[in-house]
């Protein structure tokens, strides 16, 4: 049964009920009024029998003195009453004394020639006695009330009843009705209660099948990354131990020799080159940034594009005179712009057309920070929405196999993010691209240029160092290269060790690692500038998040891997502050 | 002729009729008063000790001069006070009167009798031919019917006390 079926089968029944109650409140009524007509004339007879007996002890006198104006004067008192309809006094003898008639007639002289009573009317008779002795009789007689009259109080208490009755009834009504309101709304909240729990389960096992998705996106672009890394590696790792392989064999030329070492060192730097744009992408490169303006770099870098885009592509420069400087890492901004035209070039069919560098300010923005964009657009195919959405992704390439390592644009986002700024992309398929490093402004003046390093480096003097380095190959590594330089080495494996050696011997130049198990580098270089403010450090790093965070203090780093020389100048430098 | 007879008859039979209904409906004053007399009883109350004793009757008691003639023998013989019958006794003077409950005086020694039945418990009863005496009701007669006087003063100094129902009627009453 429905809701609305119960409903109405309620409003059925519920009103039967209620009109039975007031058809038992009606009969009780009529009961109270057959019960109430029964007892009328008895009550009225005895009530009038009370006025005759009165009326005639008070004309027991006149009636035995034969004194009818004082019997007739009693008489009147009581004829004031309007219900009166007639009053006869008569002697013992029979001869009326006294009377009244409403009709104005008079009262019959005899007493035998007194009618009987009409119907509507109530006679009472009261012997007038006085000490003992019957002297008289008083007839009495008086108006039952009118049928009419005793009708319309009945009509008027029924009329009340009924009302009592219809009230009951429409209370009884509401009441039913609102209870079943009252069940319809619970009826309703627990089937809302019911359809929410339903939508929390669907919600729940929506955001798991998100959370899925989610985490086979997350293996899949993992494996992308992972293989393209395993990829890359291999191949230089690939030239690396075939070159070292062959320098092992006995009695191989000398030329032959110096060409797989040089062989051996370019692999390792292009090895190095995609760890270093892995670290741009994730944002953990040091950086050493330095103010510098855009157009000059652009400028200093024309030669330099030109050979990388070749000679049937047209470099147009427009570069705006306002723009105003920016402090980011000279390297990594070169790279970023050589990444974005190596990909211009690239997307250009045959290698023909136009790369354009624009440089623009950009004014202040909502927060009030004041940036300049460098525009680098080219006048190839454009890109799809859905290459798009990607381009930025690590290992994602539209180049075929070995053409490109799909980290380019990753280590431009990288870049462009880790400096404070963006990188954007403009692009429609037949329109070319616009690719858009948008920069925060400085205002100080330009860094002085670094003096380039003292050639032949490796003149300098003999110096007392001690490497403080966990990893025991690297450690060796170092102290192999520092001896063959001339230096004298002590080795350190914990930044707390090399504290201890220190304070027991003296030192040229500290070259600490960064990342270490317990002291850092950084921690061992604030203690040492503590102790021996005069000892120069220099910290070496593959990343480290301490330097990206905070910086190194203004104490010189290297990133590792180093080479030779980068090693020695470093050093050099230091110790020459 | 015959009819004529009958009429005469008929006509003669209702004159007797009418004329004996008149002269019942017409009492004389004096068997009016007859008639008074002996009812007066039933609305006064003695004191315990001037009442009859045990089932004696009531005594109405005539001194002096008696205007009655039989008429009151008549009167009383038809009333019951409380149950009791009433006796009319004809007294010549005061000294016998000690044992009536009501005393009609009348006469030229009205004014002696009174005074001699003094401050007894006696409802004295006097009339228009007792040389401006009065006893404690007095008759008199107004428009035509007779009425009373009701001297309370006297009854109460005698112990007596009379219904308000029968001063109501009194013509007048002294206080």
């Amino acid at each position: 049964m429905s809701p609305r079926e119960r409903v109405r089968s309620g409003w059925h029944s519920a009103p039967i009920a209620i009109f039975g109650v007031a058809l038992l409140i009606l009969l009780g009524g009529i009961a109270v009024i057959a019960q109430n007509e029964s007892t009328y004339d008895r009550a009225r007879t005895e009530q009038t029998q009370g006025l005759s007996d009165v009326l005639a002890a008070s004309t027991a006198a006149a009636v035995d003195f034969d004194d009818p104006a004082a019997a007739q004067q009693a008489v009147d008192a009581f004829a004031v009453n309007n219900q009166v309809r007639m009053i006869a006094v008569y002697r013992h003898d029979g001869a009326a004394i006294a009377g009244y008639d409403r009709s104005g007639r008079p009262v019959p002289s005899s007493i035998s020639a007194l009618p009987d009573a009409r119907a509507n009317v109530i006679r009472v008779t009261s012997p007038i006695v006085q000490a003992g002795q019957h002297i008289g009789t008083v007839y009495l007689d008086i108006d039952r009330e009118a049928p009419a009259r005793r009708i319309s109080r009945y009509l008027v208490i029924s009329v009340l009843f009924v009302l009592a009755a219809l009230v009951v009834v429409a209370l009884g009504l509401a009441q039913g009705q609102l209870r079943r309101v009252n069940r319809e709304l619970a009826g309703r909240a627990e089937a809302l209660t019911q359809a929410n729990v339903l939508l929390e389960e669907q919600i729940e096992e929506r955001a798991k099948a998100e959370e899925q998705l989610r985490q086979s996106q997350k293996m899949q672009a993992l494996g992308q990354l992972t293989g393209g890394i395993a990829h890359d590696f291999n191949n230089q790792l690939t030239v690396i131990q075939g070159s070292a392989d062959m320098l092992t064999r006995p009695g191989l030329a000398e030329e032959k020799r110096i060409r797989f070492a040089q062989a051996i060192v370019q692999s390792a730097t292009n090895a190095a080159s995609l760890t270093s744009q892995l670290l741009a992408f994730a944002r953990r490169q040091p950086l050493k940034p330095e103010r510098l303006d855009l157009n000059t770099l652009i400028r200093d870098m024309r030669d330099l594009l030109d050979r990388t885009m070749g000679e049937r592509v047209r470099i147009v420069t427009d570069l705006s005179p306002v723009a105003c400087r920016v402090e980011v890492d000279r390297a990594q901004l070169q790279s970023a712009v050589l990444n974005v035209a190596s990909n211009a070039r690239d997307a250009m069919a045959a290698g023909e057309g136009t790369l354009t560098i624009r440089t623009r300010d950009l004014g202040l923005d909502e927060d009030g920070k004041h940036f300049v964009a460098l525009d680098i657009s080219d006048s190839g195919g454009g890109m799809a929405p859905e290459v798009m959405d990607r381009i930025f992704e690590p290992f994602f390439t539209t180049k075929g196999t070995g053409q490109g390592t799909g980290l380019g644009l990753s280590q431009v986002y990288g870049f462009a993010t880790q400096s404070g700024g963006e990188v954007k992309a403009v692009s429609e398929p037949g329109k070319g691209t616009t690719i858009s490093l948008v920069l925060p402004c400085v205002d100080a003046a330009l860094s002085q240029p670094v003096e380039a390093a003292a050639a032949g480096s490796g003149a300098q003097p003999s110096a007392t160092i001690l490497v403080v380095e966990d990893n025991e190959d690297v450690g060796a590594f170092a102290e192999t290269l520092l001896t063959e330089l001339g230096h004298r080495v002590t080795r350190a494996a914990t930044g707390e060790e090399a504290l201890e050696i220190a304070r027991r011997k003296r030192f040229d130049i500290v070259l600490s690692d960064v990342v270490m198990p317990g002291m850092g580098g950084i921690k061992l270089a604030e203690a040492l500038a503590r102790e021996q403010p005069q000892l120069p450090v220099v910290l070496a790093t593959g990343y480290s998040q301490d330097i990206v965070e905070g910086g190194s203090g203004g104490r010189p780093v290297i990133l590792k891997p180093y080479r030779l020389a980068t090693l020695s100048e470093a050093l050099a430098e230091a110790m020459r502050r | 002729m015959h009819k004529g007879w009958r009429s005469f008859l008929a006509i003669a039979a209702l004159t007797i009729v009418m004329a004996s209904t008149a002269v019942q409906a017409e009492p004389t004053d004096t068997a009016v008063k007859a008639a008074f007399l002996p009812r007066f009883a039933r609305y006064v109350t003695w004191p315990a000790v001037a009442m009859p004793k045990g089932g004696d009757p009531f005594l109405l008691c005539i001194i002096g001069a008696n205007p009655f003639g039989g008429q009151l023998d008549d009167a009383a013989r038809s009333q019951l006070i409380d149950g009791r019958r009433i006796v009319v006794r004809r007294l010549d003077s005061a000294a016998a009167a000690g044992g009536c409950q009501i005393a009609f005086v009348g006469g030229a020694r009205t004014a002696s009798i009174l005074a001699a039945l003094g401050g007894k418990p006696v409802l004295t009863v006097t009339d228009s031919d007792s040389n401006g005496q009065r006893g404690i009701i007095h008759f008199v007669v107004e428009g035509g019917r007779v009425r009373f006087f009701i001297d309370q003063v006297a009854a109460s100094q005698r112990g007596l006390t009379i219904s308000s129902r029968l001063l109501a009627l009194a013509v007048g009453v002294s206080q």
